[in-house]
């Protein structure tokens, strides 16, 4: 019998309103793409609100990482909400104190400073995959 | 925040709301983005604001507000219709909406990946901006 691995679910607040929010889906879909490909699913944030009963139940019994552009948290509170509080959640926001010098303001497509931001989340996200999926191994 | 961003201030002139999906695991969600932010930051920057829905579902005001004062037209990117949904549940005012798939389908685009949509999604999202532009000037009576 082979065990099915499991999974840790990434939901990202991919918020418009915020160039953060913009960062939160970038930094999502490098874990996703290229960090933790074996490891991650993404769970759609609009159809987890809107009722998608399969992203529900998926975050009921796999553990989840929010990733929130800013302050309101709608992934976190969305997710802890329908299906249980995440495991962890990163907030870009708060990240983004640690560069003061850098100030965030591409909706579309990122800049280069934005861009190697979007990267040392993705990093910091991959790293609690791991430290999530070892901790259930033991 | 921009002028075309969601403002409490903003409300006294008439404005077309526009709700994009934006979902994160398909590419035509990642193509719903970019047509939002086409058309209010450089089609119709003075006349549509943005919505965008995890804070309309948070019930962040001046969101929750808006969408109750003004006309929608929503982008939906996948069958599940999610922008609809969470729109109407929060009492948006829906008179437009765009079903990305069918779009695709009659401009015969493909987007890339979600996280690239590529120079077709880039075309769909244009195409469809363009689209879109043309709806609101009819909302707001530019046009006959």
């Amino acid at each position: 019998m082979t065990l099915a691995k499991d999974k840790v679910g990434i939901i990202c607040c991919s918020g418009e309103d915020l160039p953060e929010g913009t960062i939160s889906r970038v930094a999502t879909r490098l874990v996703l793409e290229k960090l933790r490909p074996d490891d991650t699913v993404t769970l759609c944030l609009p159809l987890f609100l809107a009722g998608g009963e399969d992203e529900r139940a998926f975050a009921r019994v796999f553990p989840t990482i929010a990733v929130d552009g800013c302050g309101k948290k709608c992934a976190e509170v969305g997710t802890t909400k329908y299906s249980g509080k995440p495991v962890a959640t990163i907030v870009v926001s708060e990240i983004m104190k640690k560069y003061p010098q850098v100030r965030a303001t591409s909706h579309q497509k990122l800049n280069a400073e934005e861009m190697e931001i979007a990267r040392e989340i993705a990093e910091e996200i991959a790293k609690k995959v791991d430290e999530i999926l070892c901790s259930q191994t033991k | 925040m921009q002028s075309n961003q969601v403002n409490a201030q903003s409300t006294e002139t008439e404005k077309v709301l526009i709700i994009a999906c934006a979902g994160t695991d398909k590419a035509l969600g990642s193509v719903t983005r970019v047509i939002a932010f086409k058309v209010v930051e450089k089609l119709r920057p003075n006349e549509t604001t943005l919505v965008s829905i995890p804070p309309l579902v948070a019930e962040v005001k001046p969101y929750s507000e808006l969408v109750k004062k003004y006309p929608s037209i929503i982008i939906d990117g996948c069958a599940e219709r999610c922008a609809t949904k969470l729109a109407i549940k929060n009492g948006a005012k829906m008179k437009g909406r765009i079903f990305l798939p069918q779009s695709a389908q009659k401009y015969n685009l493909k987007p890339n990946t979600a996280f690239d949509i590529g120079p077709e999604g880039e075309e769909l999202a244009e195409k469809t901006a363009q689209e879109i532009a043309v709806q609101v000037d009819k909302l707001l009576g530019k046009v006959s």
